[in-house]
């Protein structure tokens, strides 16, 4: 919303600056996006080369159609002669005149007297696009009759301006009018606090007006006015300017006064040509089954029973708190007026100005829950300047209601607020915030609240917030006490820190890739009933598309040597109401299954684990270049995923925490001597080497501290279908040396195991 | 044989022997197995002769041995001198991997807060609607609670919209004190844009004990923010509102871009805000079971990415998710 500060200064009084105003709202109330300046620049005595003026004379120019040569009287005595294109005045009109010198927003450099087509011109007649008053420039500012010439301009309209950009929490609807702020100006500021108090204009001719509530549970309160004899007309310059300043069109004077009454009040309000009102009749209701209703904005729009109405004695004339209907609109030809001056609970209008996707000035804080006593100064205020500004007569009122809620009363204790804050606030002070912001307090401390606060402040902790914010800058910095605190990382935590920090010493940096995605290869993963887009639908269940995405992005870069690891979610589908989530990681890496395999074994080894792998398939990988953990999985990427040879990798992280040993226990390596031995054996192609190893542990037991296999050869010196595995041995024993003899034992056992099992036969 | 003139012969060779291979002959000649003074030695017949010619030798020796160790080190000196590299040329290539900046700020934010003794909790992502809202306090129409900004599953679980159900598994599970902190993703219907992604991380953090004050926050999040940010920034809270906190605050921090002065980070306003905090609402106690009139707490929830692309200039919120190796790379 904006506030201009010439507005809201009307409602306080307060010794303090726009940029003073601001920073207090902005810590004790609501956001202050901005403070922006509007109008001409007040420097160097600028705003007093703005004078209102008196046009004496004006004449067609001599050597030009379309100029007139006019002169003006600005109180100096002597007329000026001012040069103007303007038609839309005659003599005796009251203008707004710059002099020469006076800065413009619109100009680079002063305004200066100058000949126009042989005519001198020592001023210029303005209009309200040329000082920031509006986007008007057919025509220039004819101001009303009253001020004199020479009376400064400023004194008249805001020509020179601050204006607030506020925007309030959902809660604070009481900030989205000009007089909630400058409440909350007074009180935060030590201000003097004025709302405007306005005559109610006298019923003449009186009337009967007809409304009818049929469902109070979304409109507790309807106040119905008529207007006879209203002229539509422009509005006032001061009341355009008002407008303008706060970021509303002018329509025309009854618009304008339902948008300029809803800035005042925040209570938002609508008028109806009355004449096009069936019977005269208002009646609010739910739409009917299939209603339809063309609103303001030239749309025909759908009703579900649920949208509450406001309609005639026949149909729904209007979307009750959100648009008018086109039909009843207020026209040029108007001359009957309903206005309504009403409350509608916020949780009906908001469904339907969601589902209808139209929100409005006026929505937009029914939505939040409006006062309804704030119903009744918006009617009187509205209709004493519809009656000023459009010669109307008011002939007719009607206020239904069912009963306005009352007002919370809530007891404070004084010490629970001090402690909850952390300051201590003295009770005088607390009383005196909460009377600030018109709350009542007794005696004995029960806190009465103001009915635009009522539905937010309903408990003590409530009443504590609303004298912790106006003291905010004055809490102390303070740490709690923490007496029985355990700061640490849990054993998964500084494990999960570990892999990371492993992966990437090996090389793979660390992507991070959407939960969502656009496809899985589990037929069963969870899907979106109603996604943003169709590349985020199914609750992934594998990391790998994701990072297989990820390389394709650093391809697209020019990256080389790719490898790329992520730490998330799976979401697998459960039977219980929310699906099983499990914390994997995932690599892929340039180069095939030695290289992710190479990888997973100093991932594996810093963890103290042992890499067992087995053979086995799994639809994201090369079918004989997949094998899986008991923890997960790994393999060369199937050639279809990405071009090139890729190794991937996906591991269930409890898994594999889980069989992380506690502790590391000394095993004795160094009082002995370890005892080194290469053996080769000749096998067929189809044995696997991890079976070879698996049989030499087997058949020497814990002697054997090591075995690896370090060589691989094929050819003819082994024969068709049979390779050669070379195995590096390492015997040792905790307790004595071995001996030779021993030590060839070992290794005899392991040759025969070797050969009985897989028909092994030594070379060397 | 002449001793002397043999000596004063090998001292001269010694002296003008100009490389290890010139000294390694002048052994041979005067030291070698078919030396005269070798010959020499082999022929002796008398001790006097003989512990003469020994004497001899060993001088003759030390005089070679310590000429030899000179012209060696000579000759080294000089091959090292000949042996430069270029020392500004590239070294052997080694593959480094690069955490990615969220890890980074996750670990900075979870080494600030087990440094203040509270623990690190993991929550769920995908949540029931009873705990991502109803426990929280949000009301019925508060516009999280609608499928236009929240990604349902059905009518009774959402992927959480922020990690503050945590706070509520974390009470329910314990009795206080909690010092706790959860960081992990958060998911919103929210269209892409510079500063929005539909899916970012939050730091939750909650405590719950005797006599927690807004003060206490207020100088908890002041720490967190010089941490972050620096040892000279200034903080500032401003009232807000939520629905699991009362009070509620909003934190700002001093721009460190310029200092307060007015930037385009700091949109020239001098304050970057970083995210929501308040007291924990009774509502959310008397939900878990906790004795609001013994126990206070305060809470807040951040975005990860929001303090990254702030704290180190991405103008882009969105690359942190498109894993361009350009940019994984810089940090």
């Amino acid at each position: 919303m904006r506030a201009p500060l010439s507005w809201l200064r009307e409602y306080v009084t307060v010794d303090a600056t726009a940029e003073e105003i601001a920073r207090r709202l902005a810590v004790s109330s609501l956001d202050v996006e901005r403070v922006l300046a509007a109008g001409v620049a007040d420097v160097d005595g600028n705003l007093g080369r703005f004078l209102v003026g008196r046009v004496l004379e004006a004449n067609t120019h001599p050597n030009a159609d379309r100029l007139r040569v006019c002169h003006v009287d600005v109180g100096e005595g002597d007329a000026r002669q001012i040069v103007c294109g303007a038609w839309n005045f005659e003599a005796g009109a009251t203008v707004a005149v710059a002099l020469p010198g006076a800065l413009l927003p619109i100009l680079d450099v002063p305004l200066d007297e100058r000949a126009l087509r042989g005519q001198d011109s020592r001023g210029m007649i303005l209009a309200e696009d040329e000082i920031g008053l509006g986007d008007e420039h057919a025509g220039i500012m004819v101001l009303a009759d009253g001020p004199e010439p020479g009376t400064p301009l400023a004194d008249v309209l805001p020509i020179h301006d601050r204006v607030l950009d506020v925007t309030p929490t959902v809660n604070r609807v009481d900030l989205l009018s000009m007089v909630g702020l400058a409440r909350e100006v007074a009180a935060l500021l030590d201000g003097d606090f004025h709302p405007p108090t306005t005559d109610d204009p006298a019923i003449v001719d009186h009337e009967n007006v007809d409304v009818a509530i049929e469902d109070f549970g979304g409109c507790p309160r309807y106040i119905g006015r008529v207007f006879r004899d209203v002229t539509i007309g422009p509005s006032p310059q001061w009341l355009r300017s008002r407008l303008f300043l706060a970021e509303m069109r002018s329509i025309s004077n009854i618009v304008d006064v339902t948008n300029y009454v809803m800035h005042v009040w925040g209570s938002p309000l609508h008028v109806f040509d009355r004449s096009r009102l069936a019977g005269g009749r208002i009646v609010v209701r739910r739409a009917l089954p299939g209603e339809e209703l063309r609103t303001l904005d030239g749309t025909l729009r759908s009703l579900t029973t649920d949208d509450l109405m406001i309609a005639d004695g026949e149909r729904s004339v209007a979307l009750a708190a959100i648009m008018g209907g086109e039909e009843s609109e207020v026209t040029a030809e108007t001359s009957e007026v309903l206005l309504e001056a009403a409350n509608f609970e916020p949780l009906g209008i908001l469904r339907s100005s969601e589902r209808l996707a139209l929100r409005t000035a006026g929505s937009n804080r029914w939505e939040k829950g409006v006062d309804p006593h704030l119903a009744e100064p918006a009617a009187v205020l509205a209709s004493r300047m519809i009656v000023d500004l459009a010669g109307a007569r008011m002939t007719g009122h009607v206020d239904v209601q069912a009963g306005l809620p009352e007002r919370p009363v809530v007891r404070l204790r004084t010490d629970r607020a001090s402690r909850l804050i952390g300051l201590d606030v003295a009770p005088d002070e607390q009383r005196s915030i909460l009377e600030g912001f018109e709350f009542d307090v007794s005696s004995e401390w029960d806190v009465t609240v103001p009915t635009w606060r009522a539905r937010d402040v309903t408990r003590e902790v409530d009443v504590i917030e609303e004298v912790a914010r106006a003291v905010l800058d004055r809490v102390p910095h303070t740490m709690p006490l923490r007496r029985h605190v355990r700061g640490r990382l849990s054993k998964e935590q500084r494990l999960r820190r570990l892999v990371e920090d492993v992966l990437v010493g090996a090389g793979l940096s660390e992507a991070y890739t959407w939960s969502l995605a656009g496809s899985d290869p589990d037929p069963s993963a969870i899907r979106l009933p109603d996604p943003m887009t169709s590349d985020q639908t199914i609750l992934r269940t594998t990391l790998i598309p994701g990072l297989v995405e990820a390389v394709r992005t650093g391809l697209d870069a020019g990256a080389v040597d790719i490898a790329l690891f992520e730490i998330a979610r799976v979401y697998l589908p459960s039977d219980e109401q929310l699906p099983d989530e499990h914390w994997r990681v995932a690599g892929v890496v340039a180069g095939g299954y030695e290289a992710v395999k190479g990888v997973l074994e100093v991932l594996y080894a810093t963890l103290q684990l042992e890499l067992r792998v087995e053979r086995g398939r799994h639809s994201l990988l090369h079918p004989g270049k997949s094998a899986t953990t008991e923890a997960g999985w790994l393999g060369e990427l199937h050639p279809t995923l990405l071009e090139g040879v890729w190794g991937a990798f996906e591991i269930d992280l409890a898994t594999l925490f889980g069989r992380v040993p506690e502790r590391i226990v000394y095993e004795d390596v160094l009082t002995f001597p370890a005892v080194l031995q290469d053996i080769a054996v000749a096998v067929d192609d189809d044995v696997e080497v991890g079976a070879l190893v698996d049989a030499a542990r087997e058949a020497t037991g814990l002697v054997l501290r090591e075995a690896r296999v370090f060589d691989l050869y094929r050819g003819e010196q082994v024969g068709e279908g049979r390779k050669s595995v070379a195995i590096h041995l390492v015997f040792q024993s905790a307790e004595r040396t071995l001996t030779d003899e021993e030590a060839a034992e070992l290794r005899g056992r392991i040759v025969a195991a070797l050969t009985d099992r897989f028909g092994a036969e030594l070379r060397a | 044989m002449d001793a002397q003139a043999l000596e004063n012969d090998a001292l001269a060779a010694v002296a003008n022997a100009s490389s290890t291979d010139d000294i390694e002959r002048v052994r041979v000649e005067y030291l070698g197995r078919k030396s005269e003074l070798k010959l020499a030695l082999r022929e002796v017949r008398d001790r006097e002769t003989g512990m003469a010619l020994n004497a001899l030798r060993e001088r003759l020796e030390a005089a070679i041995d310590g000429r030899d160790a000179e012209l060696a080190r000579a000759e080294l000196d000089r091959r090292l001198t000949e042996e430069r590299v270029d020392v500004t040329m590239p070294g052997a290539p080694v593959r480094r991997g690069h955490l990615h900046l969220i890890t980074q700020i996750r670990r900075e934010v979870e080494d600030i807060f087990l440094g203040l003794g509270y623990t690190v909790v993991d929550g769920r992502e995908v949540e029931t609607t009873r705990y991502n809202f109803d426990a929280l306090n949000f009301p019925d129409g508060h516009p999280s609670r609608s499928p236009l900004q929240t990604l349902f599953l059905d009518d009774d679980t959402v992927l959480r919209t922020e990690t503050s159900p945590s706070q509520i598994r974390t009470m329910e599970a314990q009795e206080p004190p909690v010092y706790i902190v959860s960081l992990g993703r958060v998911y919103r219907r929210d269209t892409p844009d510079a500063t929005h992604t539909p899916t970012f991380h939050q730091v939750e953090g909650l405590v719950v004990d005797e006599g927690i004050t807004l003060a206490d926050l207020m100088g908890t999040l002041d720490y967190l923010l010089k941490a972050l940010f620096g040892e000279a920034r200034r903080t500032e809270f401003r009232t807000h509102h939520f629905p699991f906190t009362e009070p509620s605050i909003e934190a700002h921090v001093s721009c460190h871009m310029c200092d307060g002065s007015g930037c385009p980070v700091c949109r020239h306003s001098g304050w970057i805000e970083i995210g929501g905090a308040g007291m924990v609402d009774p509502k959310l106690f008397e939900f878990v079971g906790y004795d609001p009139e013994r126990y206070t707490g305060f809470a807040f929830g951040w975005g990860l990415e929001r303090i990254a692309v702030l704290r180190h200039g991405i103008p882009d919120l969105r690359e942190l998710w498109r894993n361009d190796p350009r940019l994984l790379e810089q940090f």
